[in-house]
């Protein structure tokens, strides 16, 4: 019989390894994509993860069950690292190069497997919806990271970004109208540049 | 149902949320006649599949296990850290009692402290007499020490002066404090009193608080000054009057004893 979060936290907070160790692996993924959804960054996806973590060993004692789950917490947690970090490295001047920035926004779990023209589709549509995600203002971002990519009902994401429901449900609204938008232009730039270069359709 | 209304569900119908299914056929309905409202969602159901594989990419991703490592050791060594402190920190029930005694000790200093200044406040002063309402006591004798009645008494005598005599201001001989001994009489030498006679008006005496009471000797002749009667013939002798003196020196009523 698996335990529930509530109990391996109990068992975190009475210094137990095992339940650390168990809590961490039932969580860390849905911690460690948000974060990567939000920032597009492998590395900061990685040290937010180890942040909410550490937050949770040291002050699980401020985890109050009758607020949300404790996933919606983790994920509030992480929620304020993230935008911390976004706003850090927003002032901070860039000096890696487009290339290896590339190479950083884009993991390879992102990548995904299948005929060469199937990906190549499904590529661009993945990479068109991540960069206009990426594109969006951070509390819309994360209201689409939350509904849309974790299918959080408005309720836990509510819980996790510490806001109203209704404030959930507007900010998704506007959020998928303005996403809606980014794809449709960039869909016409693709055409564009097809109508411009006919001979890359049949590289 | 209208545009606007098609607006405010297209998100919740593309991404199957809608949980009226009535509403969710007029939607239907109604994209089907306004070619508007039928893009707008295609755009939201393009949207919602585009999010859809986006998600299933990054399905599998999540946190090396460098950092499964970093966080297990930094766990250790909160817990190492917590058992220390957990040793050298007496437990709880101890510090409890700690900070009662604590708390306790510093109550009683407090209480000592406000008892030694409110005693401080009600001791005699060491100052000259001074003038009040016509009369001067003496400089004390260096001899000889004031009286001073028990605070309770004071208070009693404070409240006592309800004569209706009248203050004089004319300014007696100057009188010299030569008594220590305290009002009550003993059973050989019993002494006969006056009402206590206001020095100041009223509204003073009321207010006073806590003061002394001084014996003190005056020329006979003070005794007209308040309108009693005074034998000619002991003019030259002197007579014993205790004053009821404030804590700020001033002196607030008189008796006469014999």
């Amino acid at each position: 019989m698996t335990s529930s979060d509530l109990d391996l936290l109990r068992l975190v907070m009475a210094g137990d390894e095992a339940a650390f160790t168990a809590l961490y692996r039932r969580r860390q993924a849905g911690v460690y994509r948000f974060a990567l959804h939000m920032s597009g960054s492998q590395t900061i996806a990685e040290d937010v993860t180890q942040e909410v973590f550490i937050v949770l060993m040291r002050e699980a004692g401020r985890y109050d069950s009758n607020r949300g789950s404790l996933a919606a917490y983790l994920y509030g947690i992480a929620r304020n690292h993230v935008l911390r970090r976004i706003e850090q490295d927003r002032l901070l001047v860039q000096l890696a190069d487009s290339a290896e920035e590339g190479d950083a926004l884009t993991p390879a779990s992102m990548i995904t497997e299948g005929g060469p023209l199937d990906d190549l589709t499904r590529n661009e549509t993945v990479e068109a919806v991540r960069n206009s995600i990426l594109a969006l203002p951070p509390h819309y971002r994360e209201v689409i990271v939350l509904c849309d990519l974790h299918e959080m009902s408005y309720t836990e994401a509510a819980s996790a970004v510490g806001c109203a429901v209704g404030t959930v449900r507007s900010r998704l609204h506007r959020a998928r109208a303005l996403l809606v938008e980014k794809l449709r232009a960039a869909r016409d730039r693709n055409r564009a540049s097809e109508e411009a270069n006919p001979a890359r359709c049949f590289a | 149902m209208n545009c606007d209304d098609l607006e405010t569900v297209a998100s919740d119908l593309a991404r199957g949320q809608m949980v009226d299914a009535a509403l969710s056929e007029k939607a239907l309905t109604h994209t089907a006649s306004c070619a508007r409202c039928a893009t707008r969602l295609a755009d939201e159901r393009e949207l919602t599949e585009g999010l859809r594989q986006f998600a299933a990419a990054t399905a599998t991703g999540e946190a090396p296990p460098r950092v499964e490592a970093s966080l297990i050791e930094v766990f250790r060594r909160e817990r190492t850290k917590a058992v220390a402190s957990a040793a050298t920190t007496p437990p709880l029930q101890t510090r409890r009692w700690l900070y009662l005694a604590i708390g306790a000790a510093a109550v009683v200093a407090i209480v000592i402290f406000l008892s030694l200044s409110a005693r401080r406040t009600s001791e005699p002063q060491p100052q000259a007499p001074q003038k009040a309402g016509g009369t001067v006591p003496a400089q004390p004798d260096s001899t000889q020490q004031p009286a001073v009645a028990p605070a309770s008494q004071e208070k009693k005598i404070a409240n006592h002066h309800a004569t209706k005599r009248s203050v004089r201001t004319t300014e007696p001989k100057r009188p010299t404090v030569v008594a220590v001994d305290r009002v009550e009489p003993t059973a050989g030498d019993v002494e006969i009193a006056t009402d206590f006679i206001p020095l100041m008006n009223r509204e003073s005496l009321t207010q006073l608080d806590s003061g002394q009471v001084v014996r003190v000797e005056l020329p006979r002749s003070a005794l007209m000054s308040f309108g009693l009667p005074m034998n000619m013939e002991r003019a030259n002798e002197r007579v014993k009057a205790d004053v009821v003196v404030g804590n700020d020196g001033l002196a607030r009523a008189i008796r006469f004893v014999r």
